[in-house]
């Protein structure tokens, strides 16, 4: 008890110290499961802070991010957001990075003290929704729900009727799995098989065998360093499925360098991807570059979008009061007013100053909140190609040189 | 005079003590039922985290409205589902102690490992009936439910007055109450173990700890002794488990019932508080608790004082990087606490065998 009043002490003195200050809290996901996505996505954060600093601040004052550290985990979540709440007294919270996490430090303290959460990479459908009769949460990165049909779709394109499924038995790939599930038996397509197989086992024959005798099509949704490798390799070894078809967590110069290439027949998988011709991205690419910031990295445009939108959002709300930064957020996101691209802090403050509207445009997408506080997003097909006849490469070029390559189309 | 009192960061701050009692009193709770197994009676149970989910899951499972994602929609009072809770947790400790308890202490410690990880799986894998790992979501927590207009149409208190006139009370002030409920579950708890243990039953346990054969050969039943201990033990930290539950108000079978989280603190808890002594093991939940949160407070503090001197480090950059010297801590106060206390802060203090009451002796 001594210790937590001394901290408490300690936390007061520095706040009152620091007081001109516009403070939001971060919890990332440091620790815990993935912590080399999340470093670049941390630095976009930084980067965005660091543009409205030098444009003049959010009203004026200094914008400061409070990190902290949700750790992918929901007990650790809750703890990292109720100090935030409470002990750092921040104005609104950008981004634990997993759906579990973002779901329990939203339902158990950010809504009831009636804060705002604006997640950067929480995909799960469940998320859309959360809440009853309030309007608190919500996100950068489009929902999964959007994916899995955009996946089913490409299915049918490409004249696949008939599919066994197979998911990796974690949030993300059962929830996606799901979903494509559903709207590919919607669009008329047949599923033959809908099965969870357990991450991380040493081969996966007698599954694969199992769902091989259904069809020749498998949608695989798993991580390809947890399984997903081997599950294929199984599967092309044994002759089970010829067509693969899956989304993001297969997506890794790893997976064609273990099973090469030229052996891995047909095989499209789907990521979130940005819209290169978009002048948004552009513009973001630019500042991104400047920094020596991944701008095509997993989720890193929609941390940059998600701390960008909220100082936007703090400022066309006119404080810094918990209350009005929801109706900011639809104020500046909305599809009407002007144009405001990545990194334009200083237009934006002009344009609501003389009592505009604006539209802020990001990196990852338009980022127009629907009524859940979702968005739509982008998303490519992407192929393995020879190197050199790709037309966009999906992941950035390593220090070697592959034979093969991951070549990117958008779609929709 | 005392407005400094009710300004926004006084409130938060005491808010955050508040949330440090309420999952410190949590965390007590699972060191208490590990104290019966382990410091009472030297059962060496690896499987918290798989009781702590039982406990949670049958709470969860049994109040929360229908979502059409998992089995439910019973909407159970709270209190039915925390013993239900109980009553599970209790089951399957007896099923698994009639089955394993007579192994030695290692031999235990691996079943029950493995115990805790097949309880695991079942609830990654029963998607029908747990949602797997997407999770149970919107779990009802004590008091903040009776602010939800459809708890409240159902209340008998209903007859008083109309929801409007009191949900508004519960939303405000449910987070004193909830602490007060774990705290009062606690001593509740406390009281209850520090009778079990001055009394003969308490004393058989030490015994069979000590020296089974002995026990065995004064004609004590010692195999069903071993089970009592193991299924007291587990009803206490299936109740955790629910009040886990309600606290998070979310819960899945990976990241929230992680071994490393549950198991490996709990178990550092009970040593360094005492293991052997009820006093100890809720100090040890309530302090390890109040380091492990509070460091987060500490080394923001730090780095952004670093960062006022040298403008060069950025605080958020130091922050990332102390995140990962929090697990260090830990095993660094737990060298730190064996070497100055070996038997942890409050050592066991074991009533004597014929002295009476008032005659405790130390070990």
């Amino acid at each position: 008890m001594k210790k937590t009043l001394l901290v408490s002490a300690a936390v007061m003195a520095f706040a009152s110290v620091a007081s001109a200050q516009v403070k939001v809290g971060n919890p990332m996901a440091v620790t815990g499961p993935i912590p080399d996505l999340v470093a670049p996505m941390v630095d976009a954060v930084n980067l965005a802070v660091a543009h409205v600093n030098e444009q003049g601040g959010v009203l004026g004052q200094e914008y400061v991010m409070v990190a902290a550290d949700s750790g992918c985990d929901p007990a650790a979540a809750v703890d990292a957001v109720t100090k935030l709440v409470n002990v750092d007294q921040v104005s609104a919270l950008i981004g634990p990075v997993c759906s579990g996490a973002t779901i329990a430090q939203a339902t158990s303290v950010a809504i009831p003290a009636g804060v705002v959460t604006l997640s950067v990479s929480a995909s799960s459908p469940a998320i859309s929704t959360l809440e009853e009769g309030t309007d608190l949460v919500f996100r950068t990165a489009a929902s999964d729900a959007y994916q899995g049909v955009a996946l089913a779709e490409l299915a049918m394109a490409s004249g696949i009727s008939d599919i066994a499924v197979s998911y990796a038995q974690d949030d993300y790939n059962a929830a996606l799995a799901a979903v494509f599930a559903e709207a590919f038996a919607a669009m008329g397509g047949n599923v033959t098989a809908n099965e969870a197989h357990e991450p991380d086992k040493a081969s996966y024959r007698s599954e694969v065998a199992t769902m091989g005798s259904t069809s020749d099509n498998l949608a695989l949704f798993a991580y390809y360093g947890s399984g997903g490798i081997t599950l294929m390799r199984n599967a092309l070894e044994t002759g089970a499925f010829s067509t693969f078809i899956g989304a993001d967590g297969m997506l890794s110069q790893e997976t064609i360098d273990q099973i090469g290439g030229e052996n891995m027949g047909a095989a499209t998988f789907t990521t979130s991807a940005s819209d290169p011709s978009r002048d948004a991205f552009q513009a973001w690419a630019a500042l991104a570059e400047a920094a020596g910031v991944p701008a095509s990295d997993p989720f890193v445009a929609n941390s940059y979008d998600a701390a960008f939108m909220m100082a936007l959002a703090i400022e066309a709300a006119g404080s810094a009061d918990r209350d009005g930064i929801a109706a900011g957020l639809r104020a500046i996101s909305g599809p009407d007013g002007e144009t405001i691209l990545p990194g334009e802090f200083a237009k934006a403050k002009e344009i609501l100053a003389a009592g505009g509207s604006i539209n802020y445009d990001g990196g990852s997408g338009p980022q127009d909140f629907d009524g859940n506080g979702d968005v739509a997003g982008f998303f490519s097909a992407n192929v393995v190609v020879p190197k050199g006849s790709e037309t966009k490469l999906t992941i950035g070029s390593k220090s070697y040189d592959p034979e093969y390559v991951w070549s990117s189309t958008l779609l929709n | 005079m005392f407005e400094w009192l009710l300004s926004d960061q006084m409130v938060g701050n005491m808010l955050y003590v508040n949330s440090l009692l309420l999952m410190g009193g949590i965390y007590a709770l699972m060191c208490l039922g590990l104290n019966v197994q382990w410091g009472f009676t030297g059962l060496f149970n690896a499987g918290i985290a798989g009781f702590a989910a039982v406990g949670a899951y049958t709470y969860a499972i049994l109040t929360t409205f229908a979502s059409g994602m998992h089995i439910g929609g019973y909407e159970l009072p709270i209190w039915v589902g925390m013993l239900a809770a109980m009553i599970t947790s209790g089951i399957i400790a007896l099923a698994i102690g009639a089955i394993c308890i007579r192994l030695r202490a290692d031999y235990l410690a691996i079943a029950t490992i493995g115990i805790a990880e097949i309880i695991k799986l079942i609830l990654k894998n029963e998607t029908a009936i747990t949602n797997g790992p997407r999770g149970v979501a919107k779990i009802p927590r004590s008091w903040e439910h009776l602010g939800d207009a459809r708890v409240a149409e159902k209340l008998p208190w209903r007859l008083f007055g109309e929801p409007s006139a009191y949900e508004g009370f519960f939303r405000e002030w449910y987070p004193l109450l909830f602490m007060l409920t774990v705290v009062g579950f606690v001593l509740l708890v406390y009281l209850a173990l520090e009778i079990a243990r001055t009394s003969p039953w308490g004393r058989v346990m030490t015994a069979i700890r000590e020296n089974e054969a002995a026990a065995r050969a004064a004609g004590k039943n010692v195999t069903r002794l071993r089970i009592e201990s193991f299924v007291v033990g587990a009803v206490i930290i299936g109740l955790a488990g629910a009040f886990y539950a309600q606290q998070l108000r979310f819960i899945e079978p990976t990241n929230a019932f992680d071994p490393t989280k549950l198991t490996f603190l709990v178990w550092v808890m009970l040593i360094m508080g005492g293991s052997g002594n009820n006093r100890g093991a809720v100090l040890g939940g309530l302090m390890l608790w109040v380091i492990w949160s509070g460091t987060e407070l500490v080394i923001r503090f730090g780095a952004n004082v670093v960062g006022d001197i040298f403008p060069d480090l950025s605080p958020s950059v130091l922050v990332t990087k102390a995140s990962f010297l929090r697990l260090f801590l830990i095993g660094l106060i737990l060298q730190f606490v064996l070497q100055r206390f070996p038997k942890g802060i409050l050592p066991e203090v074991r009533p004597a065998a014929l002295g009476g009451k008032t005659n405790e002796v130390r070990d």
